[in-house]
């Protein structure tokens, strides 16, 4: 029985390239990959924005009505629902000037965790605890 | 020996990433480590069987079937592969095809993970 | 923690790396990162060079690129795929690619 702890830290911003989504479809697959495991293990995704990937969480996206695709802010809810770890980079809402009521929450969707907006330093330290860093 | 767990989205043509992520599951196979390749994003379309190797574009079919002979494990993302028109049917044969929790999956048993975006 | 991070570019679109402490991090430089090891762009040499004492470079890539052993820089390890891998399993305790 082992949990096996990852961070997933997305460093570039969404809808030009789909590593950013991937990264949170990936992470969202904590839910399910217990069937391919042994009893007891798990993994555990922390999944943190850092950089220019801080800008695709925003609230109010909508993708579908223009490209008809999910947006990155339904994936960012859909990760707090299943109670994942969603952190972002104080210094970087600092710099892009992005305020902490422009971060969505999952209240609508009944979900309880909210992302939470730490220092840099403390995205290290995730990524320190991690037995594994990707990086999208 | 290890594990080493590699994810893989760049796509096979237009990415030399692709090539090298290929080459090092076949050096670390050759020295006994256990390999493990995921196939997401663009680099599904590497698993469409009747490539042809031309010398201008780098080839993956090959490469593939030689590392499952080597014992590695290779499964493509079936969402990624389907969305992009290419059915279970066309694949290249003894890849898997699995959902993304087979990665993580096979995260859970690697002793190092190495994950290539695709950007 | 020992992370080794593989560099792919010579020009970063992120700036994830800068940011991270140097004394328990390695660069493996791939692809056009292995610019970094042999170019001196208006004189200077990369930033990278600077970051940790554990560099290394892919011969492949290096070859690749017409660029010759001797080019690169002397701090930096010139290792094959072969070395490659036992620079992932006995040097660092984990690897992240940018």
């Amino acid at each position: 029985m082992a949990d096996v702890k990852c961070a997933f830290i997305v460093q570039r911003p969404q809808y030009k390239g789909e590593t950013s989504r991937l990264a949170m479809t990936h992470a969202l697959s904590y839910q399910t990959v217990e069937v391919l495991l042994e009893d007891g293990d798990t993994v555990t995704p922390s999944l943190c924005f850092v950089g220019e990937g801080i800008l695709g969480i925003s609230k109010g996206q909508n993708a579908i009505a223009p490209y008809g695709i999910n947006s990155s802010e339904l994936h960012a809810k859909n990760c707090l629902l299943v109670d994942m770890d969603v952190y972002v980079c104080k210094e970087d809402m600092e710099r892009f000037g992005i305020t902490e009521d422009q971060l969505p929450d999952a209240e609508d969707m009944g979900a309880e965790k909210k992302i939470n907006v730490v220092p840099f330093a403390q995205i290290e330290k995730i990524m320190e605890e991690a037995k594994h860093v990707l990086f999208f | 020996m290890g594990v080493l767990t590699m994810g893989v989205f760049p796509g096979l043509v237009g990415s030399g990433c692709y090539d090298f992520a290929l080459k090092l599951a076949g050096a670390a196979a050759d020295k006994g480590h256990v390999v493990n390749l995921w196939f997401s994003g663009n680099a599904t379309v590497s698993v469409k069987a009747h490539q042809k190797h031309l010398k201008d574009y780098s080839t993956g079919e090959k490469y593939l079937v030689e590392l499952m002979e080597k014992g590695v494990e290779i499964c493509t993302c079936e969402a990624c592969t389907v969305s992009r028109g290419i059915q279970k049917t066309e694949s290249i044969a003894k890849i898997q095809w699995n959902a993304m929790h087979w990665y993580l999956s096979k995260i859970h048993s690697a002793d190092r993970v190495l994950q290539i975006g695709g950007e | 923690m020992k992370l080794g991070v593989f560099v792919s570019d010579y020009k970063l679109a992120v700036d994830t790396l800068d940011r991270m402490k140097g004394e328990n991090l390695g660069i493996v430089l791939v692809q056009n990162g292995v610019y970094h090891a042999v170019l001196k762009e208006g004189g200077k040499e990369s930033a990278l060079l600077g970051k940790t004492p554990r560099l290394y470079a892919l011969s492949e890539d290096l070859q690749t690129r017409g660029l010759r052993p001797e080019q690169v820089d002397k701090r930096v390890k010139v290792v094959d795929y072969s070395g490659l891998v036992d620079v992932i399993f006995n040097d660092f305790e984990k690897v992240a690619w940018l």
